[in-house]
């Protein structure tokens, strides 16, 4: 053993104070080492000293957090929220790598045409399409359950909005890096990201979870299709120019006060269908 | 004996859905102990379980259960906190172990503090037999350990309603027996509501028993109330008597019968599986031999 649990650590962990992640740390640490154990046994009175055997027997089986678990706890997240965070159906490793390999063909295909409007109309979709699926019984198996839990389902579906987009937006901010030469120009996916993520999220209560989406990712392409025939060859679609990222945040900003009025909406009525069908 | 207080009373629940109505007007009092809900496929028992599961609002009805109206976001938030509810078919992260998943409901179930919702994570888990699996992934775990799993998932926090959709399907017979000793022990003290269509298990476990078939309650009552509607309505013949509601051979060779007997017929001890067929509508009771 290279370190042991500090006196202190160790009484506030026989009181059952100690919070994560040195929490963590002391119950891998007390599983291997006979020496702190044996310091916790003295350093508690004999109550608060079964209770701490039962709490280190229940770590026991408990699973190891993950790598970003850790490190969204260490930034301060509580850990049930960072637990709910990781959880996230579409956070999978399939999910994000075919987001990624996606991504990589469209910045190529971006280089051989020199068209950034290929890479800029594909990036705002897909947050959209993530948070899309990060709620409904599609990828998430215990949806049901979770549908009937007393945890507020708008504050469910923000927890998943926040991970999909964080992820999501790093990815698409990745893909950015990978065309310096169209400078600024290459960020303008961004607000209409949000405006088309917010928009689909606020009109699910109404249209459910798959027309909502589908919709507001219909009507971004025909506004591109309708931009481009209207513009002159090569230069900037209206969507990327300074009047289309003012829009966009009107947009981004008026569908975020109607989703945060309908919030309750997701708790009353499951946003979308169950696995095998059946009333919603 | 006396009854037992009302802990759940739905009046006059519907709900429309494809076209056609999933509950049409149920109305039902539940008391501590496991009710059966006992009806046909697409007599629209999941539906309501859903609904009193406040997993879907009713379109008209209300109903209130451990005195929570889920009519209210007070109420349904209230009665949340007092539900278990097992669904017909519980999904579970593949890659979770039984521990992780429990733990992932269970911090749905608002278990913020680390340390006392593993404690609870390991007491659900003992309480269904599975402290030895416990850091397995479910996708090992066989058909029945993973009903186990959604189970205890269910008692997380201690729920005074347990709603369960037809636990026992799929389980071979041993399994079965099981999961029926879990549900009786789940039974005590609470109010259990368990979808089947096994009259077996509603005559092991149930002290009441609904019957449901087209969205409308055909029965509520006891077992031992619905067993006596077959009273003098079961016979026996060599051949199918073609007057009968259902008619089935028997391990004997002889045919047993249910509907109005012939003179002179050789009647039989009724069952409670007699009494639910010759309650459910003529068109869904006639079984061939």
């Amino acid at each position: 053993m290279t370190w042991h649990v500090a006196d202190e650590d160790l009484r506030a962990y026989a009181r059952g104070e100690l919070a994560a992640p040195l929490l963590w740390s002391a119950d891998t640490h007390l599983t291997g080492c006979a020496q702190c154990r044996s310091r916790l046994a003295g350093a508690a009175d004999p109550v608060a000293l079964d209770e701490a055997w039962e709490r280190l027997d229940a770590e026991l089986d408990a699973p190891r957090p993950s790598l970003v678990e850790r490190l969204l706890v260490r930034l301060g997240v509580a850990d049930h929220t960072a637990r709910l965070l990781t959880a996230t159906p579409v956070l999978r490793r399939s999910w994000l790598l075919a987001v990624l390999s996606l991504l990589v063909m469209t910045v190529l295909a971006v280089h051989l045409v020199d068209r950034p409007a290929l890479f800029l109309a594909l990036a705002p979709l897909l947050p959209l399409g993530g948070v899309a699926l990060s709620y409904g019984p599609a990828l998430d198996p215990s949806y049901e359950m979770a549908v009937v839990a007393p945890m507020h389902g708008f504050r469910l579906l923000m927890i998943r909005t926040v991970a999909v987009l964080t992820a999501g937006l790093a990815f698409n901010g990745l893909a950015t890096l990978a065309l310096p030469e169209y400078g600024l120009l290459a960020l303008t996916w961004l607000l209409p990201a949000v405006a088309l993520t917010a928009t689909g999220l606020a009109l699910t209560p109404r249209l459910g979870p798959v027309l909502a989406p589908g919709l507001v990712g219909g009507a971004w392409l025909t506004l591109l299709v309708v931009a481009q025939s209207q513009a002159h060859s090569h230069s900037t679609l209206v969507p990327f120019t300074a009047a289309g990222q003012s829009a966009a945040a009107a947009i981004a900003a008026l569908a975020t006060v109607l989703l945060y009025q309908t919030r309750d909406r997701f708790d009353t009525r499951p946003a979308g269908g169950f696995v095998d069908g059946g009333a919603v | 004996m006396t009854t037992p207080p009302t802990t759940v009373t739905a009046t006059g629940l519907s709900l429309r859905y494809g076209g056609t109505h999933a509950l049409d007007g149920v109305s039902l009092r539940l008391t501590r102990g496991v009710t059966g809900l006992l009806g046909p496929n697409g007599a629209g028992k999941t539906t309501l379980l859903r609904v009193l599961a406040t997993a879907v609002p009713p379109d008209r009805g209300e109903f209130t259960a451990l005195g929570h109206d889920p009519g209210t976001s007070a109420g349904r938030l209230a009665l949340r906190r007092a539900l278990g509810y097992l669904p017909q078919t519980p999904g579970f992260h593949p890659d979770f172990t039984a521990f992780a998943f429990v733990d992932y409901v269970a911090i749905l179930k608002e278990l913020t503090d680390r340390a006392a919702r593993h404690r609870e994570v390991r007491r659900v888990l003992d309480a269904v037999d599975l402290a030895d699996v416990r850091g397995k992934r479910i996708k090992r775990l066989s058909g029945g350990m993973r009903q186990r799993v959604a189970l205890a998932a269910a008692l997380v926090g201690d729920p005074g309603f347990l709603v369960l959709d037809e636990p026992t399907v799929g389980l071979d017979p041993e399994q079965r027996m099981r999961f029926r000793g879990l549900i009786a022990e789940a039974g005590e003290g609470r109010t259990v509501l368990l979808s089947t269509h096994q009259t077996e298990d509603v005559a092991m476990l149930c002290h009441r028993v609904v019957v449901l078939a087209q969205g409308r309650v055909r029965f509520e009552g006891t077992p031992a109330e619905l067993t006596a509607r077959a009273a003098g309505r079961v016979w026996s013949s060599a051949e199918r008597d073609p007057a009968a509601l259902a008619g089935w051979r028997t391990g004997t060779g002889t045919f047993r019968n249910v509907g109005d007997p012939p003179e002179g017929a050789h009647l039989l001890e009724p069952t409670l599986e007699d009494g639910y067929l010759l309650t459910l509508d003529s068109e869904s009771r006639t079984v061939t031999a």
